[in-house]
């Protein structure tokens, strides 16, 4: 038996496997394709203080081994997620990582203070990297100040585990991922989507409304895998690996960099049972190579 | 496999038969006992074209028809490499397939007759629909538009269901030339009794907005199947996005593919 196991701050994690926010839902759209609670957690879908409908369409355009999408946060908003959505997790025996943004520096601890109190949730995911917002996201997760004030701002907010994901389009990502270090983040999750872009030759529109989008899928995994590695080098605080993980070895592999856990995302859409066998894989692995504990795995590349 | 208390699953369904409506239009024979059992007219699958990752996402492709013994079947046309690849499958291979999806068409109604307007690969649906019409005692007139009179299929099973056919080509080999909406502006009227009636419509996104701007003053309700690019298929990714009057968005994958058609805000 492999003690698949993982500790981000005060939380324990039954399995490093998390789904990535805004590909899960609320936590329980997936239901009726997966045993929701075999998972190491949920992260949801980004939660704002104020309902968001979201941006005009069209949203989403696949690419080479990836997609595009600009959604917009679309959510319910912290009201009507507390009352409609986290009783819908109620009993589900898996970790509950809630992913809050805001459109100023200070809503988002104000979102934190609307859910705090909530049982169901275990911690934070603090989305300081969407590319397809207009306030907020990208502009804040790329400024190590901004980032820095609000992590600082969700810290005192809250005493469960607060965690910051990073976008990739940025100069210099060890620089964010200290910032949110030195103000109080448990962990850090990296990559948010790639700012990408697709054009339709014939019509010369661009394929996603806003023009500009976010690139998730297997095409963005190389990428991801550079910047985890990068990051867990630089910083003490676990990192969680997040980029088009499709299967157990791409996992493996951001596990062996340096990631303590991984999100799935984009699979979901593709393989909504996939996540079940990126698990059951880790765990083959770990048996067939005499892991233990898959702690022991974490930042294990050879030659460091 | 996986069932849901909604009855919609993951399955890998074998190819029973493959074959040409056109050179460019396929009717693909799944085997799955269960999207057959709990499929009803206007819902849709979404199928893995490859194991692979290039194409990476899933198709949607409204259900065709059904035999509730145990197959169900696809019509599309190849417009793409998902589409290209798909027309590749033998009898014996199998896909990936998600279904039934989405909420289909509300035929539990009291109407009598059933005024259906489809065109191009908005037919697909539309013999499980009229099949379902036909067998719940309803009269159906059907207006059906395409590139050319090859493209019209299963016209003697249609003609032994009692349907009336009113054609219309691009390229005017069969029916009327032109599109299929302009056979709409002689039919409603030869009607009688209106609320007895029921309108229904699937097509690409300008046919069903010509059709919602001929019928928006008439008293017949109007049912229409959107396409939408999609990825989840399931509510979840929120990239389906359609506006509905007089409030927020919807998503074509959840909440349709069918809506009141003169709810529905195109250009939005």
């Amino acid at each position: 038996m492999t003690d698949l196991s993982v500790t981000i701050g005060s939380l324990r994690l039954k399995n490093p496997v998390l789904t990535a926010s805004g590909t899960f839902g609320y936590g329980t759209e997936y239901g009726a394709y997966i045993d929701v609670a075999r998972l190491g957690g949920i992260v949801t879908k980004t939660i704002t203080l104020k309902p968001r409908e979201g941006n005009p369409m069209p949203r989403i355009a696949e690419t080479p081994a990836g997609m595009l999408n600009s959604i917009g946060l679309a959510n319910v908003g912290a009201a009507r997620f507390i009352s409609e959505k986290l009783p819908l997790l109620e009993g589900i025996d898996t970790t509950v990582i809630v992913n809050i943004a805001g459109n100023t520096i200070d809503e988002y601890p104000e979102v934190v203070r609307t859910i705090d109190h909530h049982p169901r949730v275990d911690g934070y995911e603090v989305n300081v990297s969407c590319p397809n917002v207009k306030k907020g996201g990208l502009a804040f997760g790329t400024d190590p100040r901004i980032t820095g004030a609000i992590v600082s701002g969700v810290r005192k907010a809250t005493r469960k585990p607060v965690i910051v994901k990073l976008t990739p389009n940025v100069t210099d990502i060890v620089s964010i991922a200290k910032a949110a270090v030195e103000s109080g983040a448990d962990a850090l999750s990296l990559i948010n989507t790639v700012l990408g872009m697709a054009v339709d030759i014939e019509t010369r529109q661009p394929l996603i409304a806003r023009k500009t989008a976010g690139l998730s899928g297997p095409a963005i995994k190389p990428i991801a895998l550079a910047k985890v590695y990068q990051v867990s080098q630089a910083v003490s605080i676990p990192v969680i690996g997040i980029g088009g993980i499709m299967s157990w070895q791409d996992a493996v592999e951001f596990i062996i960099v340096g990631a303590s856990a991984v999100q799935t995302g984009t699979l979901h859409f593709i393989e909504p049972a996939g996540v079940l066998d990126v698990i059951e894989g880790i765990e083959h692995y770990c048996i067939r190579h005499d892991v233990q504990k898959i702690e022991t795995l974490v930042g294990t590349l050879a030659g460091d | 496999m996986t069932a849901s208390p909604d009855n919609c699953g993951d399955y890998d369904c074998r190819v029973i038969s493959h074959s040409s409506i056109t050179e460019d239009v396929f009717r693909l024979r799944l085997e799955s006992p269960e999207i057959a059992a709990h499929s009803a007219p206007g819902q849709f699958v979404q199928l893995r074209v490859t194991g692979g990752i290039d194409p990476l996402l899933r198709r949607p492709f409204s259900i065709h028809r059904v035999h509730r013994d145990g197959w169900f079947e696809l019509l599309y046309r190849v417009v793409g490499i998902g589409t290209e690849r798909m027309s590749l499958a033998r009898p014996g291979d199998s896909f990936r397939i998600m279904g039934p999806l989405g909420r289909g068409f509300a035929i539990d109604r009291p109407f009598r007759e059933a005024l259906i307007v489809a065109g191009g690969m908005g037919s697909a649906p539309v013999i499980f629909l009229i099949e379902e019409l036909v067998d719940t005692g309803r009269r159906v007139t059907f207006l059906w538009g395409a590139r050319n009179s090859n493209e019209f299929f299963d016209l003697d099973h249609l003609e032994q269901l009692g349907v009336t056919i009113h054609f219309s080509t691009d390229d005017g080999s069969r029916g009327c030339k032109g599109l299929v909406t302009d056979l709409l502006t002689t039919i409603p009227e030869s009607q009688k009794e209106e609320s007895a009636i029921m309108g229904f419509a699937c097509g690409p996104e300008p046919m069903l907005k010509c059709i919602q701007e001929k019928v928006l003053e008439k008293s017949i309700e109007w049912q229409a199947s959107l396409e939408k690019r999609m990825a989840c298929g399931i509510g979840v990714c929120q990239g389906c996005a359609v506006r509905i009057l007089g409030g927020n968005y919807r998503m074509t994958c959840s909440d349709g593919p069918v809506f009141d058609l003169k709810k529905v805000v195109f250009d939005d």
